[in-house]
């Protein structure tokens, strides 16, 4: 039986006050919150100036008529300059353009980058070599890219003319005339970012699982089916991230436009962040630019938040 | 405490610091004196670069080499020509004029852009400094309008009461560069028989096209070319005393103007040749392309050097096939005028603004002009253009000199940059053939009226 009067035994001894070193003492009101704050500041700091405090101050030069150049105040001008640009039917064009680009130029290197990405992951002999490459071009600066483009693409003193020239086929004009200008760009902007699709194509091909081809061969799957149920379902939701980041690249492409053709012929080829470039520059009207700014960062952010929202229930299917 | 004092401080430095900087200090222009009179006493002898700003080409490469002139006379000052291309040339400088603070001390400007950095207050005002320095009467007036004065003169000639921010760097205008060999010694009277000789010429020469001239959408490539034709046919480019774009452009005399341009002279040009400027016509010269081309006399240095051409092994041989005239008249004998003057930003020093001055001052007597022409430069001096030394350099100097009687510039507004943009996407849309000339010169007055409405100045 056991003695339930039993005297509890005698309490463990206090322990003696922990005192801190002398370096540690100092800093003692450094906490670890505060720490943190302290090493997250200097981050913060530059997020802050160089980006939220510029954005927010671009916010506000929309609604003025503010031209960087002028010695003179602004006005308010409430939501003129927006209303100037979404009713302008230069802007119109220019969106148009723009539309006629991203979908051509994400659509072609999609295809390309994907099939490259496939063949390559085929395990061919001296894959490294050819994928390193693949991935020169996107390695180049866009304006040397356009230079070298420009010259091998024009009609007179070009490289590619002369010999579609020597061949009989005649010069091409492929800068100047209205349709294939905008062609030539979406071709150019291709061969330079086909190898970013291509390279995120192939991360997720490679991440997938050996054993469900393995378990199609068991069933004797076809190649056709074993791509159509097995690779292109897995590579897919990582392709649209690609694709999300080359679709928001394309649509404010600005520095093969400005090498390669100017705009031209007769603005045919001017996209949006071109004609920003225009309207904050050739003239200063830094409010309304501003404006046209904030408008182009608005279509992106709800277009992205679409493609997300879709992306996110994707991955969950 | 120590410590925490320590931290806090740093932060509140660094606060401060980051915000002084996103404050920038724009817009401090006190350094810049009330007149030019205290700044030329501030000249110094200590070392100091002496800073241009123009667009690439070949008269930079010169101003750069006539620096070197300067510096005998003033051994502390090394001259420096930045430049820049050619589309880059008038953001470049006004950019820095945005910021208030200039890393060129003497920007130098396209005619036209006068009128936006005087409105802006990013120029010195030279005025008194000219009256009591420059021998004006050595200028054809002109000149002095159009590179120096804002408001410009409804007659385009100098107005002694206007003020004056710039004076002459470079004289320009266009020339008729022709084959000889080809077409004969005599150059064509008429722009109509210009057209007609370029085309017997095209036609009895294989592989060859009739003309060569600037047609790019870009800069003021297509926009020289129009108004060039327009001039000539006797059209205007706007009714600058009612502020009227919108049925001056686009009279009969415009619609004229453009249909020779699109209908009769762009089926003469070689193909693809829509986004040509200074370089691609020089080349098409040069490598025998073109039987008649169009060109800024301050580019074409290179038509007559051996190294970049195929028209001959030696400057001698080249002459034998290319011959050089004023342009032809047809309604009026109109020129384009091109060319830059110098100015002296605002947002510099004093001692540099003195020593900018006191390069003006320098740059404007005979023995500079001459050195300038010497190097191929063209000179503004009524002088020095009829020097033997001016028209001896070159074989098209003496074209220059012909034709300053008959120069015609573009509108001098603070607006110039957008209506040149209207203006060269126009042109250029109706020379490539994405627009109908009518529809595309119609489209043109209307967008540059609004620009010119919307300003609302005088």
């Amino acid at each position: 039986m056991a003695n339930t009067l039993q005297t509890p035994p005698p309490a463990a001894p206090k322990a003696e006050k922990l005192v801190a070193p002398p370096a540690a003492r100092r800093f003692a009101f450094l906490t670890d919150r505060k720490l943190a704050l302290l090493f997250i500041l200097p981050a913060l700091a530059l997020l802050i100036f160089l980006s939220i405090w510029p954005l927010i101050q671009m916010i506000g030069l929309s609604f003025t008529d503010y031209s960087a150049t002028r010695d003179v105040g602004y006005n308010i001008v409430g939501f003129d300059n927006y209303v100037d640009i979404l009713t302008s039917s230069v802007v119109h064009e220019r969106a148009l353009t723009t539309a006629i680009f991203v979908i051509g130029a994400v659509g072609l290197q999609t295809f390309l980058g994907f099939t490259i990405a496939f063949l390559i992951s085929r395990r061919i002999k001296g894959r490294g070599a050819v994928t390193t490459l693949f991935l020169i071009p996107m390695m180049l600066s866009p304006i040397v890219v356009g230079l070298f483009w420009k010259f091998m693409l024009d009609t007179q003193f070009g490289v590619i003319n002369s010999f579609s020239d020597s061949l009989g086929f005649g010069r091409i004009e492929w800068l100047t005339q209205q349709r294939l200008a905008l062609f030539s760009l979406i071709v150019v902007d291709t061969w330079q970012w086909t190898p970013f699709i291509m390279l995120i194509a192939l991360a997720g091909l490679t991440a997938v699982p050996k054993y469900l081809y393995e378990a199609a061969e068991i069933d004797r799957a076809s190649e056709w089916f074993k791509f159509r149920r097995i690779t292109f379902p897995l590579v897919w939701p990582l392709l649209l991230i690609a694709v999300m980041f080359r679709a928001i690249e394309a649509f404010r492409l600005f520095d093969l436009v400005y090498i390669l053709t100017g705009g031209g012929p007769g603005g045919t080829t001017e996209t949006l962040s071109y004609n920003v470039y225009k309207v904050a520059f050739f003239g200063f009207d830094t409010g309304r630019a501003s404006a046209y700014g904030i408008l182009m960062v608005i279509v992106v952010i709800v277009a992205a938040q679409f493609y997300l929202r879709y992306l996110n229930k994707l991955q969950e299917r | 405490m120590k410590g925490r004092f320590a931290v806090s401080a740093s932060l509140m430095a660094m606060a401060a610091a980051v915000t002084l900087a996103a404050c920038g200090g724009g817009g401090d222009d006190s350094t810049a004196p009330a007149d030019t009179k205290e700044v030329e006493s501030a000249l110094s002898d200590q070392p100091m670069d002496l800073t241009f700003l123009w667009f690439e080409w070949a008269p930079a490469q010169a101003l750069e080499e006539l620096g070197k002139e300067y510096t005998k006379e003033r051994p502390n000052v090394t001259v420096k020509v930045n430049t820049v291309p050619n589309p880059q040339w008038h953001d470049a400088i006004f950019t820095q004029f945005a910021a208030r603070k200039t890393n060129f001390d003497i920007p130098v400007l396209d005619s036209q852009n006068i009128g936006e950095a005087v409105e802006n207050g990013s120029i010195l005002d030279l005025t008194d400094f000219v009256k009591e320095n420059i021998d004006t009467s050595q200028y054809d007036p002109y000149f002095l309008a159009a590179y120096g004065q804002y408001p410009q003169n409804t007659t385009g000639e100098a107005d002694p009461d206007a003020k004056t921010y710039g004076l002459p760097l470079l004289g320009d205008t266009w020339a008729m560069i022709y084959r000889k060999d080809l077409m004969g010694e005599e150059p064509p009277a008429t722009w109509e028989d210009m057209i007609a000789a370029a085309k017997k010429c095209q036609d009895e020469n294989k592989g060859m096209s009739g003309l060569a001239f600037h047609q790019a959408g870009t800069g003021d490539a297509a926009a020289v070319t129009y108004n060039t034709v327009n001039a000539i046919y006797g059209g205007e480019l706007w009714d600058q005393g009612a502020r009227k774009i919108d049925g001056v452009i686009n009279n009969e005399a415009g619609k004229k103007a453009m249909d020779v341009l699109v209908n009769q002279m762009v089926p003469l040009t070689p193909k693809g040749s829509s986004n040509w400027f200074i370089d691609e016509v020089n080349a098409a010269i040069s490598q025998g392309q073109v039987c008649v081309g169009f060109q800024w006399i301050a580019a074409m240095g290179g038509l007559i050097d051996p190294a970049s051409s195929e028209l001959g092994e030696t400057k001698e041989e080249i002459l034998e096939k290319l011959a050089f005239a004023p342009l032809p008249g047809q309604v009026t004998d109109k020129k384009p005028l091109g060319g830059m003057g110098l100015h002296v930003s605002k947002y510099i020093p004093e001692e540099k603004q003195a020593e900018a001055l006191n390069f003006i001052k320098w740059f404007q007597t005979p023995e500079a002009q001459k050195k300038w022409a010497e190097l191929g430069g063209v000179p503004a001096r009524n002088d020095v253009l009829s020097s033997p030394e001016f028209l001896e350099a070159a074989p098209f100097n003496k074209v220059f000199t012909d034709s300053v009687s008959q120069l015609k510039d573009f509108w001098n507004l603070p607006e110039y940059a957008k209506l040149l943009n209207v203006h060269s996407t126009q042109v250029n849309a109706a020379i490539s053939g994405t627009q109908e000339p009518d529809a595309a010169l119609d489209k043109l007055a209307k967008d540059e009226q609004a620009i010119l409405d919307e300003s609302g100045g005088e």
